[in-house]
């Protein structure tokens, strides 16, 4: 999985069209020591056509039946039509995709979705509770801390992130924490104020 | 220009006024649909095929075996190749074919399965060989193609009369536009009938691109945007050959189809700031007027495209000459991108004004206010200047080097900036008020991400004496007639007139109803504060729902245009930068920016200041991160991804003051294009500042920073 918040490990040093292609369990083999092999159970191989899939997703169950190589991202926006995150670089970038797994921020166009079966997976389409906004989402809105807005879900999913793991960061925790995504329009100045103005987040 | 109903207000409690984005909780919510988001039923998913070479002949394409693949339902060539001079590919990117699929997955492996046999060409990626001449003959009628050179006065009396000449030579680097949001299309027809999403400045010439390329009346083409994940230029022009392949593949498969194009894709094929580059030599005199400019200038815009720049940039010079050359190259074209010229006219000029300053040990301040022209409304430099160097602690500035001990250094630096915009018709908007009290105002434009809808609510607001968020504007579709693409910071000044001329005619349909009621003579009545009533008189009049009640089953319609005198062109600006470098490093770090910047009336002011922050961090980009690269050897660009084209994260952004100079005296002006022309210039003169090394090329990385120090103590 690629998680944001940690050194790279080493499916995140791959490139995707290099798993996309392999799979993702060769890939596993390719990476990793001999070691790190005969401490491994050998999984079983899958693929490479459609593969049952279930995900929890904003505490819903989703089944589909996907290719192994299929992400997160594209499973969510192109199969369940969950379409809030964004996909900008497609490789672990830009951080539209930005969606929270075991409440962790995770680029969701570089983690497989077969990969994070039995997580909790959040994205922005299920952040507000109903016509309530999130206070961060709330916060973005008073602070005009987005343009186009493509950006916009996934450096909201990377703040409720930060903030639910650390409710009162500190300005540069607030930069570390959002130094994964881009904007283009050039919105970070009232991103940060909006993500300094909020208070209250539940410890994740 | 005589007084009407439909001036500008005096007073108003909307205009100009911090209110939210009122399409903010849609774009947080992730409900806000994109092009990139829209899903049909029994949607296909299409690919580009692309030439990996920068410049080839392209001998056989065999589209059989991708025809075979899993889920494919429909291959096209982008054209007939058989023949010369159709079968020749012009830059690394250049569309041969497209393929839909089930599957997205399956739609990339048919893609990859189409054989194509290429005749690799010699190609033309390097500026300098085709200006020396060493570059292979690529482009029919040559490589180089002289621009419109510009004289006045006598140089030869304008380097006689100077104290002082400084040369030298100055560049910047081909940037690509990067919207979040890729290039793409849905499509979708019903017989003869095409419905197209699509991520566009521009959904009327959208319109007439479909009709006229597929050979149907644009009465049968439907074109929607109704959000888009920015443009900055890219999508200003055209459908583009991915927008013509996703309707003739959706045509084809008798299917809708989406074809959104990749990263890689959008860097080589989608449009990019060209390069400037210009030899300058400049006199200037020992009371600090420039008494001669000098300049050859160059640039490449692409594969047949020109790559302008206006040269001196702003300041006036009685004396001048200056000649350009066009380089074609084996690129993707150029397309408009944020204030297309100003940057690279910015950064060319204003290195050299900083210079000529320190040659006559005048302040950099001071030497741009004798030489930029006299003050007026739409040239307000020299206030600006003066407000901005008081505010930035300017004062404060030591002379070129800062000779504090320590490997980190501080400077600071100024620039000026200026833009037309402004506004034009026709530019059609319809306001229609039932008797539940919704307004709707509906125009055929589009939301760059600027906030064009935010606005739309704010001047209907302000007219009916409404809070915005009780006005549904509608734009982002055809069907609500044609509008202007936005583009050169137009949208703002074309739309508002007509705007607010339709809401105040509704208005005046809605006192006619109303007066009735309340025995009074309809030109007694006003509407403020959510009520209809006579002027200073709450007692004769009624809420906005009841007076609503009083307009019956036919609900009140208005329509309205763009008027003269209800917007003006021109802008100005000035920045200041600070900088620190680290000398061992190389690392260049923004502190602070400040913006002084003018857009005629205001509108909505937290979009207006967001608009600066943009243009200042869009600039910061440019000067510090952003480069095309090609390879040498290959012309194949080498970073066409989001990791190795660099761009600012939280970390690098500085603090960002923004003075907006309210001028609502001029009428609305627009504002996209300014804040971001001259951050850059800035930037580098504070590096200059800094380091006492005169930085002449972009980008600024710690390669070129250490390079220039090296260079500059030898």
């Amino acid at each position: 999985m690629a998680k944001k918040d940690d050194a790279p490990d080493g499916l995140r040093l791959d490139r995707r069209n290099f798993f996309r292609t392999t799979g993702f369990v060769g890939l596993a083999e390719t990476i990793a020591s001999p070691a790190e092999l005969a401490a491994q159970s050998t999984p079983a191989s899958v693929g490479p056509g459609d593969v049952p899939v279930r995900l929890n997703v904003n505490g819903r169950q989703i089944d589909l039946m996907i290719e192994p190589r299929v992400t997160l991202l594209d499973a969510l926006r192109m199969r369940a039509n969950l379409t809030g995150n964004k996909r900008g670089c497609d490789r672990g970038a830009c951080g539209a995709c930005t969606m929270i797994v075991d409440g962790r921020p995770v680029y969701s166009c570089s983690t497989l979705a077969i990969e994070v079966q039995g997580k909790q997976i959040r994205n922005v389409d299920g952040l507000a509770n109903g016509d309530q906004l999130h206070p961060v989402q709330q916060a973005f809105c008073d602070k005009d801390a987005l343009m186009c807005g493509f950006c916009t879900p996934g450096f909201i999913m990377a703040s409720v992130a930060l903030l639910e793991k650390n409710p009162n960061p500190t300005p540069e925790q607030i930069k570390k924490g959002l130094d994964g995504n881009i904007c283009r329009c050039g919105t970070f100045s009232r991103i940060f104020e909006a993500v300094s103005s909020v208070k209250g987040v539940q410890r994740g | 220009m005589a007084n009407s109903e439909f001036d500008w207000p005096a007073k108003s409690s909307v205009l100009g006024t911090r209110v939210n984005r009122v399409d903010g909780p849609d774009k947080v919510t992730g409900r806000a649909k994109y092009t990139f988001d829209i899903n049909r039923p029994g949607m296909l998913y299409a690919r580009m095929i692309r030439s990996p070479h920068p410049h080839a002949r392209v001998v056989s394409v065999d589209l059989s075996s991708a025809t075979r693949m899993p889920g494919v339902k429909s291959v096209l060539m982008v054209r007939d190749f058989s023949s010369a001079p159709n079968n020749r590919v012009m830059f690394q990117g250049d569309e041969i074919a497209a393929v839909a699929a089930d599957t997205e997955e399956h739609a990339i492996d048919a893609a990859r399965s189409v054989k194509i046999e290429y005749e690799v060409l010699p190609h033309l990626t390097i500026v300098n060989k085709a200006l020396d001449g060493t570059a292979p003959p690529v482009f029919t009628g040559g490589n180089v193609r002289d621009g419109r050179p510009a004289q006045a006065g006598d140089l030869t009396a304008g380097f006689a009369a100077a104290a002082k000449v400084v040369e030298g030579t100055y560049s910047t680097q081909v940037i690509t536009h990067t919207c979040m949001e890729s290039h793409g299309t849905v499509c979708e027809w019903a017989g003869d009938r095409l419905t197209a999403w699509i991520s566009t400045q521009g959904i009327s010439g959208a319109r007439e691109n479909f009709a006229s390329a597929l050979g149907i009346p644009q009465a049968n083409v439907r074109v929607l945007c109704q959000y888009m994940g920015g443009g900055f230029g890219s999508k200003a022009l055209s459908v583009g050959a991915e927008g013509l392949m996703c309707a003739k593949l959706a045509k084809a498969a008798n299917a809708p189809v989406k074809l959104m194009l990749d990263r890689k894709e959008e860097h080589l094929a989608t449009g990019n700031r060209p390069s400037a580059a210009s030899k300058i030599k400049a006199g200037v005199s020992a009371d600090g007027i420039i008494t001669a400019f000098d300049a050859q200038s160059w640039g490449t815009g692409g594969a047949g495209a020109t790559a302008d720049f206006p040269l001196p940039y702003l300041y006036q010079v009685a004396n001048r000459s200056r000649s350009h050359k066009n380089v074609f190259t084996n690129t993707g074209q150029q397309r408009p991108m944020r204030a297309p010229g100003h940057p690279q006219g910015s950064f060319n000029t204003e290195i050299i004004m900083d210079e000529l300053a320190d040659q006559i040990n005048m302040d950099p301040v001071e030497f741009r206010i004798k030489n930029l022209p006299p003050q007026a409304p739409n040239a307000m430099w020299r206030a600006y200047l003066q407000e901005g160097a008081a505010e930035f602690g300017w004062n404060k500035r030591h002379a070129t080097g800062d000779k504090t001990p320590g490997p980190i250094k501080t400077g600071m630096g100024v620039s000026v900036n200026t833009w037309g915009g402004g506004g034009r018709g026709p530019s059609p908007a319809h306001c229609e008020i039932t008797s539940d009290g919704v307004v709707i105002m509906r125009l055929g434009t589009q939301d760059l991400g600027t906030g064009t809808r935010t606005l739309v609510a704010v001047i209907t607001a302000d007219a009916l004496g409404l809070r915005p968020a009780q006005v549904r504007p509608e734009i982002g579709d055809t069907a609500f007639g044609v509008s202007a693409l936005s583009g050169g910071s137009t949208t703002a000044a074309s739309i508002s007139p007509g705007i607010r001329v339709a809401a105040v005619k509704a208005l005046d349909a809605l006192k006619e109803k109303v007066a009735p009621a309340l025995g009074v003579d309809a030109a007694s009545l006003v509407a403020a504060g959510g009520r209809i009533q006579v002027e200073n008189d709450p007692s004769k009049g009624m809420t906005w729902a009841d007076a609503c009640k009083h307009i019956g089953p036919q609900a009140i319609t208005a329509e309205g245009d763009w008027r003269a005198g209800m917007s003006s062109t021109t802008t100005s600006g000035a920045q200041f930068a600070e900088v620190t470098v680290d000398i061992e490093t190389g690392i260049v770090k923004v502190t602070r920016v400040l913006v002084l910047q003018d857009c005629g009336l205001v509108v909505s002011r937290l979009t207006a200041e967001s608009q600066c922050y943009g243009g200042v961090i869009g600039s910061l980009n440019f000067a510090l991160f952003e480069d095309r690269i090609l390879d040498r050897n290959t012309g194949q660009m080498l970073n066409p991804n989001m990791e190795w084209y660099l761009l600012a994260g939280m970390s690098d952004i500085p603090r960002i003051d923004v003075r907006i100079k309210d001028q609502p005296e001029r009428g609305v002006i627009g504002l996209g294009e300014p804040p971001t022309v001259s951050t850059a210039a800035a930037i580098a003169l504070a590096v200059r500042n800094a380091t006492g090394v005169t930085m002449r090329s972009l980008p600024l990385t710690p390669a070129k920073v250490l390079g220039a120090m090296r260079q500059g103590r030898a």
